[in-house]
């Protein structure tokens, strides 16, 4: 049975003037996925997700969200979204509840007070629902942010740098959350990081960007597998450990005189060391890496 | 929808305290000239009335409740666009430099609608403005120096309305007054729209009535032909109303030129807001 | 011969100052019934640069110098000429009358009294009365102020002739020195092309009808000390 696709970017650009921000960028969000958008700052992660909620019009390009054109049926398609882009920005001037009161009144549903309080009980401001927020920390906005994109239970929920100036515990329950709503909920999320763990940690399905444009599309276990690995080898003489290698029909990448990087599974790793051994060849540092978090490290020193 | 976010605005406004500083200073510079006008009154009308008190004299309360009226409403006519400009200025620019244009415009209503009930929220406000500063210049005067004939000093000479005569014209003086406050409120709310920070607009509405008024006054022929089109020209078109003869052609081009002004505003404001990309 | 032209001169002169001052005293003697009245008015004025309405008012008076106007609005009166002409003419000694040429001004036979004041730091300059010879009125005034120009003022009678209190009083006033300042009217935009007719005409009249006199009633001074 074919998954039902909750949003379909297809090759959109957006330029500002001179600079490019978003190029040819695609990838499919499907029904109940927690999908990581994952990319260096700068990327053109802030660009595609407000493209996304229609703050932003691309120059070229398709966006579809529950079966929908955005550019045709923007205001349903809206209505079904919670999103916070950035950080929560609020009514200074007005208070927890008021500030929920007015985004709820343009919701596109109705909702009542007493929806608004469970809300902000539900993050845990309901004490401070008669502060103005002008008083609150970044930590507070976010949990009020939070309650205000999940105010109308949308089926979709766009997070654009969720845990960002956060403390670790607020990392933390913003986390907790997002995993709530995915199986409690059931709720789609798209979620975008700078930061792999975090996808890694929430995220089921993810897009990598970078300047611009999207690199990889995938499951997080694919891409993430941990059974195929690029593992680096520091031993006494790289370039014989290379040609030994090489005559067993062993992929090398060859770094410098000290080093070399092999493409394997993690059973493999006791073998190829039992042959350099028995070659005579002192096996110095074996050190596993991940495909993608080198990629992605790569990508961003770059 | 655009009830509802019209609502959202107003609620906005109400809670800004920005909002209360156009009261306040009205108020304030309303009871100064009352003041001015209870301890002075007389002499101050007297300079006006010099020339013609060498051979005349005038019997009866010449300063009374709606002379003090028209005087505030003619010194304040001046000063009352920038208390309007601070809140309708800061209408969309405010948001944006806030941050909640993005969860604002992220929501299921169109852009359309957010600029229009803007615009209501900033008409809304501008009106209470006005009926505060009619309440405070008309009853409350009246109430300290009671009613009577209004004389009033046009460019062509005095006129003395008769006390029966005088009330209509202040209710339609005040409505042309506000449709030019209004016109003030759509070229701040249109400039916001522009924007990305609240005191831009403000100062730039408040240059552009500035520079305005002095090609208004400038008795350079170059300017004639663009003179009348110009929104201050009319924004003393209240005035008109306090002729012997009300020129009532003149007005209703005044009316035209004001209403014209704020359709093509705040089709600007429309297109501009449609298209614009929320980076902000 | 030279000296007796010169006393004949002399002589009828005198006996001319001798007739205008007893006119004058004829119309002191009718000034002399009256106490105090008031009357009904009605103002009407025309004049250039100042628009209002004709206006309803009463006026009171009472000797030697007491005058009030009572109105709902706004009223505009001359500044000198309404009383003052009787109050001075009663003072026999500021003045000299000399006779002028006789005129007849609305069917009615009149000779020209000039009043000259002896004191040359008062504000009249100079009046000109046209004084009915029969019924012993005066019809028309003319009086020279240093400050406020000339006034003419017509007056015309009804029931109270025999007190020479007139039933209309119309004053001509020169309004040559009114001056708007501009920058106090902030009437920016009603640059309205003048009417060039207008702009010369430099008279103004005021035209007071009387009417409802109450003569002699015993007016209380608190009237004229009451504010309104």
């Amino acid at each position: 049975m074919e998954t039902e696709k909750v949003i379909e970017v297809e090759h959109i650009s957006k330029s500002f003037g001179q600079f490019e921000a978003v190029k040819d960028v695609s990838f499919t969000v499907s029904k109940g996925d927690v999908f990581g958008f994952l990319g260096p700052n700068g990327a053109g992660k802030s660009t595609t997700i407000r493209c996304l909620l229609s703050l932003i019009k691309p120059d070229s390009g398709k966006i579809s969200m529950f079966g929908q054109s955005l550019a045709q049926q923007r205001k349903g398609i809206l209505a079904n979204i919670g999103s916070i882009i950035e950080k929560p920005d609020f009514y200074k001037y007005l208070t927890a509840h008021k500030n929920l009161e007015i985004f709820a009144r343009i919701s596109g549903k109705h909702i009542s007070n007493k929806e608004i309080d469970k809300m902000l009980d539900f993050v845990g401001l309901l004490d401070r629902s008669n502060h103005k927020v002008k008083g609150f920390s970044h930590g507070m906005k976010q949990r009020l942010g939070i309650a205000q994109t999940l105010l109308h239970n949308p089926e979709l929920i766009i997070l654009d740098e969720p845990t960002t100036g956060l403390d670790p515990q607020g990392i933390i329950e913003i986390r907790n959350l997002i995993l709530r709503l995915k199986n409690e909920q059931h709720k789609t999320i798209l979620l975008s990081s700078h930061q792999l763990s975090e996808i890694e940690l929430i995220a089921n399905r993810m897009v990598i960007i970078n300047q611009g444009r999207s690199i990889v599309e995938g499951s997080v276990k694919e891409l993430l597998n941990s059974e195929e690995m690029v593992v680096r080898f520091q031993v006494e003489d790289a370039p014989k450990a290379s040609e030994i290698l090489r005559e067993r029909s062993v992929m090398v990448d060859l770094l410098d005189q000290m080093s070399f990087e092999v493409l394997l599974n993690k059973n493999q790793i006791p073998q190829i060391n039992e042959i350099l051994v028995s070659q005579q060849i002192g096996v110095h540092v074996i050190e596993p890496k991940r495909k993608l978090e080198d990629y992605f490290i790569k990508t961003i020193q770059a | 929808m655009l009830l509802k976010n019209t609502y959202n605005e107003l609620l906005k406004i109400v809670s800004k305290p920005r909002s209360y500083l156009g009261f306040g200073a009205l108020t304030l510079l309303i009871g100064i000239i009352l003041f001015a006008m209870k301890a002075d009154g007389k002499n101050i009308v007297s300079m006006v009335t010099a020339s013609f008190e060498q051979t005349l004299v005038f019997n009866g309360d010449i300063v009374n409740g709606n002379l003090v009226a028209f005087i505030i409403l003619q010194m304040l006519i001046v000063h009352i666009p920038l208390l309007i400009a601070l809140v309708t200025g800061d209408l969309i620019s405010g948001e944006a430099a806030m941050g909640t244009i993005r969860m604002l415009a992220s929501k299921p209503i169109t852009r359309s609608q957010i600029v229009l009930s803007k615009f209501f929220a900033g008409a809304i406000y501008t009106f209470l403005i006005t009926i505060w500063m009619g309440f405070l210049a008309l009853i409350v005067s009246q109430f300290i120096f009671g009613t009577g004939d209004l004389i009033v000093l046009n460019s062509d000479g005095l006129v003395i309305i008769p006390e029966d005569d005088v009330m209509w014209r202040f209710l339609l003086g005040f409505c042309v007054a506000f449709l030019s406050l209004l016109t003030v409120a759509t070229l701040s709310i249109c400039l916001s729209a522009f924007a990305e920070n609240s005191i831009g607009p403000i100062v730039s509405t408040m240059s552009i009535i500035i520079v305005f008024t002095i090609i208004g006054t400038l008795e350079v022929s170059a300017f004639d032909a663009i003179k009348p089109y110009l929104f201050t020209t009319h924004m003393v078109a209240w005035r008109s109303y306090f002729s012997d003869q009300i020129p009532y052609a003149q007005i209703y081009f005044s009316i035209f030129v004001l209403v014209a002004h704020i359709a093509v505003l705040l089709s600007i404001t429309l297109f501009k807001f449609n298209k614009k990309d929320i980076t902000s | 011969m030279k000296n007796l032209v010169f006393l004949f001169l002399l002589f009828s002169m005198s006996m001319y100052a001798q007739k205008a001052e007893d006119l004058i005293s004829k119309i002191n003697s009718k000034f002399e019934t009256i106490k105090d009245y008031s009357a009904d008015a009605y103002i009407k004025a025309d004049i250039p640069m100042l628009k209002i309405l004709p206006n309803a008012a009463v006026i009171y008076f009472k000797k030697k110098d007491k005058f009030k106007i009572e109105s709902k609005g706004i009223t505009v009166l001359p500044k000198q000429g309404f009383t003052e002409l009787n109050h001075f003419l009663t003072k026999k000694n500021d003045y000299i009358a000399v006779l002028g040429d006789s005129l007849v001004i609305r069917d009615r036979k009149t000779v020209l009294v000039n009043i000259i004041p002896n004191n040359s730091g008062g504000e009249m300059v100079l009046a000109k009365i046209w004084i009915d010879v029969k019924d012993f009125i005066i019809m028309r005034s003319q009086i020279t102020t240093k400050s406020n120009g000339t006034i003419l003022i017509d007056y015309s009678y009804g029931d109270q002739i025999k007190y020479g209190l007139p039933s209309e009083v119309k004053f001509e006033i020169d309004v040559k020195k009114f001056k708007i300042p501009k920058s106090v009217s902030g009437d920016i935009n009603s640059k309205k092309k003048e009417d060039p007719k207008k702009k010369n005409k430099t008279k103004g009249t005021i035209t007071i009808s009387l009417s409802n006199y109450k003569i002699n009633t015993g007016l209380k001074d608190s009237i004229f000390t009451e504010k309104k």
